[in-house]
């Protein structure tokens, strides 16, 4: 492993915040002595302190019960704990 | 191992052995432990909703048709979003459903809607190479060494496609990072 692969890989860890903090201290003062480093380490933390910061999309009760309801209509039985939704429990009077 | 960890780990074993056995609780029970999870990744890998629930469906039917074959050895969940993994890939294939989603919501401030939706077109317009390892191990915070499994490639070749994901990322979000040290 040559220099520039040694220092891209402890950029790596820097972002990831997975260097030990002596080891962190270090890389931040030499960064300090060399602006493109600097910016290395900034932003590829940036990269990936956002990507830890981006919300789970939302599993939400609709599709909880239409996943279900995908299974159900290829003929599965199964069942859960949670109870059906209202719409389920009672079959509407057939007018007319 | 942590207490809940342990209780998960016996109940999927409890319930795929159910599950060998006929127990029509055994699905819906797995369902529940996982249908969360893969319905995000799915949601993560695919974009929109409708798709996601739909490869959310089709997992746990197949973990039914192949009951007989399951292990309770631990390698259920890798197993599970390896086939999530190949059914979303299918979809984008038929699809290109690459586009930011037509039914992405975004919750909070203008401000940060705009950065989210602007980390989600990157991260969409990424080659789907660099986008997995970022999907599990940065989003769905798995370890590397259940991502290497799910992706069925060896740990540092996750780590270098992770690396390099993260690189790119930067690559595209160059003036959002200016904006938002």
């Amino acid at each position: 492993m040559n220099e520039n692969d040694l220092y891209s890989k402890l950029v790596d860890l820097y972002a990831e915040h997975a260097l030990p903090a002596d080891m962190e201290n270090r890389m931040e003062a030499a960064a300090a002595n060399s602006p493109e480093l600097a910016e290395e380490m900034m932003t590829l933390r940036g990269a990936v302190d956002l990507l830890h910061a981006e919300e789970a999309p939302e599993f939400t009760e609709e599709s909880y019960q239409r996943i279900l309801l995908k299974m159900y209509a290829r003929g599965v039985e199964l069942q859960t704990k949670r109870p059906d939704p209202i719409h389920l429990q009672y079959q509407l009077p057939i007018q007319g | 191992m942590p207490n809940d960890s342990l209780k998960d780990s016996l109940a999927e074993k409890r319930w795929l052995t159910a599950l060998a056995n006929g127990d029509p609780n055994a699905l819906g029970a797995l369902y529940e432990m996982y249908g969360e999870r893969i319905f995000r990744y799915a949601f993560r890998m695919l974009g929109n909703r409708t798709d996601a629930e739909d490869a959310t469906a089709e997992t746990f039917l197949r973990v039914l048709r192949r009951s007989a074959e399951l292990r309770a050895d631990g390698a259920f969940r890798t197993w599970l979003f390896r086939i999530t993994r190949n059914l979303c890939i299918d979809k984008l294939r038929q699809h290109k459903l690459m586009e930011l989603p037509p039914d992405a919501q975004y919750s909070g401030s203008d401000e940060r809607a705009t950065l989210r939706i602007t980390v989600q077109q990157a991260l969409a317009d990424l080659p789907t190479e660099y986008r997995e390892p970022l999907v599990l191990c940065d989003l769905e915070d798995m370890a590397a060494r259940e991502a290497a499994e799910v992706l069925n490639i060896s740990v540092p070749a996750l780590k270098s496609r992770l690396y390099r994901g993260r690189r790119a990322l930067r690559d595209k979000l160059s003036g959002t990072l200016e904006r938002n040290p």
